[in-house]
């Protein structure tokens, strides 16, 4: 057989469209019908090798690596019964805290033993992520709530009173998702280990650390944008100095895309951040190599359009090594990479309160998008997750099974980037990296991150673009099964029992802000007031000067007690507090 | 007037907040009776210090104003303002988001807020925020602070007829002078150049100055241009000195300039005018068939203009001398 | 009502919860059905909702809750306007709310709940028949 030229499938493809597509468009007025068929002149394939590429090499489009780590332990762990939200020694366990720090810590013993290991994976209460102790008059009713709430260093050893011997801190990695106060918490960790005579080269773990996203999406912002970017610079260096091993944050597109971006902007949002968080590094006077290594991604957005969603991934992939090898000439592979626990998933917010059991056919889709996009196969979240704050033991073994079968039954991880070379997954990788680049210029002329977010437009941009989805949705252009289609009263409504496991005694939440407000009086009764003043006030001069670096000052304030509102208000007073934006 | 008017009436007067919004409503509504409410409250007014705030959108102008409002109430003196937004022109409705900038102040006791849609109004603006400012005169407001967004005509107005007008703008702004340019120079007793944390406010403030310098023509009057930010704070105690000299000059003035009363009592009039225009002449479909003979080529605006006025007996007669004065 | 009366309506974020989509989509659609729609943005202590609602003359609050501290924002925003005798402003909240809390919201006065799904053209209908007004 001889070989197609280009010009030959073109002839073609305009005679297959003259002939066969147009008459039928025409015969069933299907103009405005989204599917398409994709040729070789789609794409372009001539580039592979610098598009494309294998596995594990430059530009990372089909994967980190060939063989994911997980894929050794996969078979191994369904023999062995292993559940992935349970942890297990050497990783994190399930993302959790309530309460005041000791009915967190009770918690976590009664967890080990049954057998869930994990290391912490701390959620604060609004809070602590807001800078604020539980007396503050911000703190009334929400203390413990959302997450476990945490005033003091003394506070944050009662939670790790759970992690000695075989799961003390040099053995197990701890979680903090923690963002404004990011460098109050890194300081605690590193006392922690002080005190307990470990040196700080044995630590790991991740503190989310990501707090441009939180003015962008999140709203738990305590100093300026700037002033924020001073602090995430001296978090940067201490801990490339310092602890090497830990993580230095976690970025995410994945809130962002949750607030109502859109997919575009959720890429070239999260590159724009990420870009601020290794300027900011530069800044600080180290070399990319050094310390964009242990930079993360805890996720990008995501949506139930399975294929928009593996082409996203793709081309974040290789956005992200171009930029870290082109602009910020690293040589490191790791540098380039983007470290992420899970890839393609549907969000949250593609689940519907309506009919929720549907839930799980939508997250076994995202499961399927994962899959295919270099990760183990999460049907990500569990079917109950729109119908309050906690999943039932039933949802959570749902998703569990979910994903199990995807792995084990279907094999949609058998092949690495089962997508490469598909004319259409190719063409689609390019547009949307094209799209994204376009708009992360527009971000780069504004000056960056940082004065996209002074000027109110990516907070706008995010505002505008969930409003637009909405209006999509009510007008029917959109359709979502159960919610604006097929609601008839013919459809019925499929429930299964749902027990949630009683993990936080509502007893205890009750009294927990009272009993939290109490610990806070008798740590102030019993520390050195004198020390904490001086240390206050060296912070506070430190912190006049742009160029020092806080965190020795910030870990002086911290091993002597200073709370985490005292050292944020010194920070407040020097740096003033960010503003809410307008929309 | 109705009791319930004349009950909201008396307890506004005797602070109570609520009272005071609802009447603010109900004039701003122009529900029946508003204009009766206006007549029996005039008296009692004329006492405030009004503070106009206009300038390019993003020059951070409810965050200046949260800040010397801020300082203002500290001092003791009771403070109303109005945040003027625009409204959507396609749905007439509207998001109001200044307060979120002026939250320090929104539950000082003696602050009140404000916030207020153009609703589209034509000409009426400006009538309808000088009832509200009097509204708030007559709850014993000693300062009033009006901002409104530098961009359209109306809201100039509105300004404008403050006793004190403040023109705010900013480094970053790109055309930031250009925004002041466009036919708003003229109305400034004072040009703030804010957020001077930023890069380039110096030029700005050359820049403003020289362009005062050449169209004011005695240096007696030349508006003073200072730097502010109201984050670091830098310069707020120099607006501050310069608003008490105003507030203090105020007080000792008369309550209302005749220039003030006249341009009042014709915007009234215009606005009546204009709603008598659109119900009897070109609302509901009476026009429908003169634009037709335009279109068809039998006539034109002109000529319908002139018929159509004659169709209104008032007018008519107005029209009628007008044509002998030029005769 | 007079001619140019609209519906106001105070959009609040009442306590340290960060997520704006709801409140930002519900600020747009009600701006869009012609509402004039006073947006508080975040961290709005009760005291401060209530002073907005009192001063810009609402007819309607929306508080918009995901952080699971709807119960005690929402008793002291509606203890905080039966002090300043303005019980009457319909009070809505919208957000994460589960079943079984919804009884207890209304029976602090609540008038309606709107969780994930509700449509604004929903929303606004239920408004209007509420209030009863021409925007």
């Amino acid at each position: 057989m001889k070989k197609n030229s280009k010009k030959e499938i073109k002839e073609a493809l305009k005679k297959w469209e003259g002939e066969v597509l147009n008459p039928r468009v025409k015969k069933f007025n299907l103009d405005k019908s989204p599917t398409t068929f994709y040729t070789p002149i789609s794409s372009d394939s001539s580039h592979f090798l610098e598009k494309v590429g294998f596995p594990g090499q430059f530009p990372y489009t089909a994967g980190n690596t060939p063989l994911e780590f997980w894929r050794a332990y996969a078979e191994f762990g369904a023999k062995l019964n292993y559940r992935s939200d349970w942890g297990g020694t050497g990783r994190s366990g399930k993302y959790g805290g309530f309460g005041t720090p000791a009915d967190y810590r009770d918690y976590l013993l009664r967890m080990q033993s049954m057998g869930r290991k994990g290391g912490p994976n701390i959620a604060f209460d609004l809070v602590t992520q807001c800078g604020y102790d539980s007396d503050s008059h911000f703190a009334e009713g929400e203390v413990g709530r959302v997450g476990v709430a945490v005033d003091s260093l003394r506070d944050f050893e009662i939670i790790y009173e759970a992690y000695t011997g075989d799961l003390d801190i040099d053995k197990v990695p701890s979680n903090f998702t923690i963002n404004a106060p990011a460098a109050v918490f890194i300081a605690m960790y590193a006392c922690l280990a002080k005190k307990r005579g470990i040196p700080l080269d044995k630590l790991t773990g991740t503190p989310q650390n990501d707090i441009l996203k939180e003015f962008i999406a999140r709203g738990t912002y305590i100093f300026p944008p700037k002033q924020s970017m001073r602090l995430f610079r001296d978090t940067c260096v201490f801990c490339c100095k310092h602890m090497p091993e830990l993580n230095i944050n976690s970025i995410g597109g994945y809130h962002i895309r949750e607030a109502g971006a859109t997919r575009v902007q959720d890429l070239a949002f999260s590159m724009a951040n990420g870009i601020a968080y290794i300027k900011a590094g530069l800044e600080g006077g180290l070399e990319v190599d050094e310390f964009a290594p242990a930079f993360t991604f805890n996720a990008f957005g995501g949506s139930m359009e399975i294929y928009n969603e593996i082409a996203f991934q793709r081309a974040a992939r290789r956005v992200w090594a171009h930029i870290l090898r082109d602009r910020f000439h690293a040589k490191d592979p790791k540098s380039m990479q983007i470290r992420q626990p899970i890839t393609a998933h549907i969000g949250c917010s593609s689940t519907t309160l309506q009919r929720p059991l549907n839930n799980l056919a939508r997250a076994v889709v995202g499961g399927m998008a994962a899959g295919m996009s270099g990760a183990i196969p999460g049907a990500f979240p569990p079917f109950d997750e729109p119908l309050g704050l906690g999943h039932s033991q039933e949802a959570t073994q749902l998703q569990q099974d979910a994903s199990r079968i995807l792995l084990f039954e279907s094999k949609v991880t058998d092949v690495c980037d089962p997508w490469a070379g598909s004319y259409f997954m190719e063409s689609l990788t390019d547009e949307i990296e094209k799209d994204a680049l376009a708009e992360l210029e527009k971000i780069e002329k504004m000056g960056g991150t940082v004065a996209a977010i002074e000027n109110g437009y990516m907070q706008k941009a995010v505002a505008r673009s969930a409003y637009e989805r909405q209006k999509k949705i009510e007008k029917q252009e959109e359709l979502i099964v159960g919610v604006n289609c097929f609601i008839s009263e013919h459809e019925i409504d499929v429930s299964i029992n749902r027990q949630v496991e009683a993990t936080y005694d509502p007893q205890l939440m009750k009294t927990a802000e009272e009993r939290q407000k109490e610990n806070l009086v008798r740590l102030k009764r019993e520390r050195n007031g004198t020390a904490v003043v001086s240390s206050l006030r060296s912070l506070k001069v430190q912190a006049e000067d742009k160029d020092k670096n806080l965190m020795p000052a910030i870990c002086e304030c911290v091993e002597n007690d200073a709370t985490l509102q005292e050292i944020c208000d010194v920070l407040r007073e020097v740096f003033g507090e960010a503003q809410p934006m307008k929309i | 007037m109705e009791e319930k008017l004349a009950l909201m009436i008396e307890a506004a007067g005797e602070n109570s907040e609520r009272a005071l919004a609802k009447l603010i409503s109900h004039v701003e509504d122009r529900k029946t009776g508003w204009k009766d409410i206006m007549k029996t409250i005039y008296a009692k007014t004329g006492r405030t210090c009004v503070i106009g705030v206009t300038g390019s959108p993003g020059a951070g102008k409810s965050s200046l104003v949260g800040e010397f409002a801020k300082r203002l109430g500290d001092r003791g003196y009771t403070i109303g303002i109005i945040a003027v937004d625009p409204s959507s022109p396609f749905s007439g409705g509207a998001v109001l988001g200044d307060r979120i900038r002026m939250r320090d102040i929104s539950t000082y006791q003696n602050i009140f807020i404000r916030s207020m849609a153009t609703r589209g109004m034509l000409g009426g603006l400006c009538q309808a925020a000088r009832d509200v400012v009097r509204i708030m005169d007559f709850a014993g407001k000693d300062i009033v602070i009006i901002e409104t967004v530098g961009v359209g005509q109306d809201e100039i107005e509105v300004v404008s007829a403050a006793d004190y007008v403040m023109l705010v703008t900013y480094p970053g702004g790109g055309d930031s002078v250009q925004a002041i340019k466009a036919g708003v120079m003229e109305i400034g007793d004072l040009f703030v150049v804010n957020k001077c944390d930023r890069e380039g406010a110096d030029i700005i403030v050359s820049e403003i100055s020289a362009m005062l310098d050449l169209s004011t023509e005695t240096a007696a009057k030349i508006p003073p241009v200072i730097k502010t930010s109201a984050f670091t704070k830098e310069g707020i105690d120099e607006l501050m000195d310069i608003l008490s000299e105003f507030i203090q000059k105020k007080k000792k003035g008369p309550h209302y300039q005749k220039d003030h009363v006249r341009q009042e009592v014709i915007s009234i009039l215009e606005t009546e005018m204009v709603s008598i225009i659109k119900e009897r002449i070109t609302g509901n479909g009476n026009m429908e068939k003169e634009l037709e003979l335009i279109l068809s080529g039998k006539s034109d605006p002109y000529s319908i203009a002139d018929k159509l006025m004659k169709r209104f007996t008032v007018i008519k007669n107005v029209e009628e001398k007008r044509k002998g004065d030029f005769q | 009502m007079g001619q140019d009366s609209k519906i106001r309506v105070l959009v609040a974020k009442p306590g340290l919860d960060g997520h704006e989509r709801g409140a930002h989509v519900v600020a747009y659609g009600l701006r869009d059905e012609g509402f004039e729609v006073i947006y508080t943005g975040l961290r709005q202590t009760p005291e401060q909702i209530v002073s907005a609602a009192v001063q810009e003359d609402v007819d309607v609050i929306g508080l918009s809750i995901l952080s699971g501290a709807h119960l005690t924002l929402t008793k002291k925003v509606m203890a905080g306007l039966k002090a300043k005798g303005a019980n009457d402003i319909l009070v809505t909240v919208g957000g994460v709310i589960p079943e079984e809390d919804k009884k207890t919201l209304e029976e602090m006065g609540v008038g309606g709940v709107f969780t994930s799904g509700s449509k604004i053209k929903d929303i606004a209908a239920f408004i209007r028949t509420k209030i009863g007004g021409n925007a």
